[in-house]
């Protein structure tokens, strides 16, 4: 599904002495099916932006094209389309409340009128896709289970609806690299698999560089830099004054490349980890065959 | 969504009113009360209504803000006038229809009535909208302070009160946010039978019980761990202190007083 946002701004509380703008005149296109990594500092209206993605907030000036959707200040997301946004807050699984896993994740399936048998199905299509055994959990409380299950379930529960586009806010908050891993890969794996637009909002560049093909980069309510994680890379300066850095692969290319001769430099779109390796295993075992 | 309540929220500022003792005010409260209660005539009314608008002005803040905070209360106010207006009688006949009447009273009884629970809220609206839930709670501490040597648990009340008020935004906001991660999940609060939107609040108040219960554990152990174990003993970082703005406070007061003693008839 395509997004669209133009000339979008959102006031909170205007009128009362509390006014504050969050978000100024934001304008992009992502086309379907990419996987776009938000990137900015707490209070660069990261949160805010996502949330108008399924009409929980109404733009106050501006227009957002959903596909065919059409949202703006006086036109509201109906109902049934907002199962095509899947939107997985931050640490979502303090929205977990049923008494059984099963029963959570099925919360917003039968939310859409769908069939039993439907909704059992993808309870259990959802919980194994975040990796957690179908059979062993349904029937546990959520409550009784790890941070980083409680984690998956809440994800689970999202995936449920099978949106089409899938809008993430810092998923790995408050879990361990092991964990962290194992979720983003999991987002990742759906991603390709069922073609989703999925917008991973992060605050680390490792995160965005490792799976996004297209960067917003935030910085007090507006777009300071888009574009392809390399272009973006490129441009070091800019992102220290946003307070931001670039991903250890690019810092240790761009540090390469001074020792290197010109002509035998890396080239700056190996900025993920896998890539880079290989990259470097290919030069370094090219003298040995010759 | 849940941000739209006046009343009892702070606004951060350094007016006349933001600086004075929280004492002095709360004690000032009190007073005013009485007196919006000993008034009974125009000018008496009249003074208490210029009185408050010059309070306002003190505060600096804008006065359609201050006046929402008239929100919650103005069906009570119109029930009120409405009331007064069918039901007291007395004085000249403005209206007859059969036996329904609109007399002088009734249309005094209405304004004055109304006027008095306006100013109420009006000036006690002013009080938390200049003074911050610590202060508010400190100064009702120390004012209750002579309870404590009777056996009541002041400092424990005080602190209650301050982490109840302190953790209203932090509940709304919770709120705020799990009212939005449910509805992201397809989750309806507005239609359907009242059974079905009874219902529809489980998704909410489960996980801000289960979240209330967690912070209150949080906070639990982080006052224990720095070594809070009740008033006893306790010293404080800012100790309030009166100043000449409370001087002026106790003169208004005072000066009030008299007048509306005086006129009253």
């Amino acid at each position: 599904m395509q997004i669209t946002f133009d000339q979008v701004s959102h006031i909170y509380g205007k009128g009362t002495p509390f006014e504050r703008v969050a978000l100024h005149d934001i304008s992009f296109t992502i086309p379907s099916g990419s996987f776009v990594g938000i990137i900015g500092q707490t209070g660069s209206g990261k949160s805010t932006l996502i949330q108008h993605l399924n009409g929980l907030l109404l733009p106050s000036a501006g227009t957002i094209t959903l596909g065919d959707t059409v949202i703006t200040s006086k036109q509201r997301l109906p109902h049934e389309q907002r199962r095509n946004i899947g939107l997985v807050f931050q640490y979502p699984e303090h929205q977990l409340f049923e008494e059984t896993v099963a029963k959570d994740v099925a919360f917003g399936p039968s939310n859409f009128d769908l069939p039993e048998a439907m909704v059992e199905a993808r309870v259990k299509e959802a919980l194994e896709i975040v990796g957690l055994d179908y059979e062993k959990v349904k029937d546990r409380s959520p409550f009784h289970l790890s941070g980083g299950q409680m984690r998956r379930v809440a994800l689970a529960g999202v995936l449920a609806m099978q949106p089409k586009v899938l809008v993430l806010d810092e998923p790995t908050a408050g879990l361990d690299p092991m964990g962290r891993q194992s979720i983003l890969e999991a987002i990742y794996r759906i991603h390709q698999e069922q073609k989703l637009t999925t917008l991973l909002v992060t605050h680390s560049m490792e995160e965005a560089a490792r799976y996004a093909d297209y960067m917003l980069v935030l910085a007090q309510g507006t777009i300071a830099l888009q574009g392809k994680p390399d272009e973006i890379f490129m441009q070091a300066e800019r992102l220290r004054e946003l307070a931001l850095d670039v991903p250890e692969t690019v810092a240790f290319v761009s540090r390469l490349n001074q020792l290197l001769p010109d002509k035998e430099s890396l080239p700056n779109s190996v900025y993920r980890e896998e890539e880079l390796i290989a990259h470097l295993l290919e030069r370094l075992s090219v003298p040995k065959e010759g | 969504m849940l941000q739209n309540i006046a009343i009892g929220q702070y606004v951060p500022g350094h007016s006349f009113l933001h600086r004075a003792d929280p004492r002095s005010k709360l004690l000032f409260i009190i007073l005013f009360a009485t007196l919006v209660f000993l008034a009974n005539n125009t000018v008496t009314y009249a003074v208490l209504v210029a009185f408050t608008l010059y309070a306002g002005l003190l505060s600096r803040l804008s006065l359609g803000y201050i006046l929402k905070s008239l929100k919650p209360v103005w069906i009570l106010i119109v029930f009120t006038i409405i009331l007064h207006i069918f039901l007291t009688k007395g004085g000249a006949v403005y209206f007859q229809w059969g036996w329904f009447t609109v007399e002088e009273r009734g249309i005094q009884q209405a304004i004055f009535i109304s006027l008095r629970l306006g100013l109420l809220v009006v000036i006690s609206s002013l009080l938390t909208l200049t003074t911050s839930p610590i202060d508010l709670t400190e100064g009702l501490e120390r004012l209750l302070g002579p309870f404590g040597r009777i056996g009541v648990p002041v400092h424990e009340i005080a602190l209650m009160m301050s982490i109840a008020i302190r953790f209203i935004p932090t509940l709304m906001e919770e709120t705020d946010k799990i009212i939005k991660a449910q509805t992201a999940r397809g989750a309806n609060f507005t239609s359907g039978s009242l059974v079905k939107r009874a219902q529809s609040l489980i998704p909410i108040a489960i996980p801000l019980f289960v979240s209330a219960f967690r912070r209150a554990e949080d906070l639990a152990l982080a006052m224990e761990a720095r070594g809070y174990r009740g008033g006893v003993g306790r010293t404080r970082l800012h100790k309030l202190a009166f100043s000449w703005r409370d001087a002026g406070i106790a003169a208004a007061g005072v000066l009030l007083a008299i007048t509306i003693g005086w006129w009253r008839a």
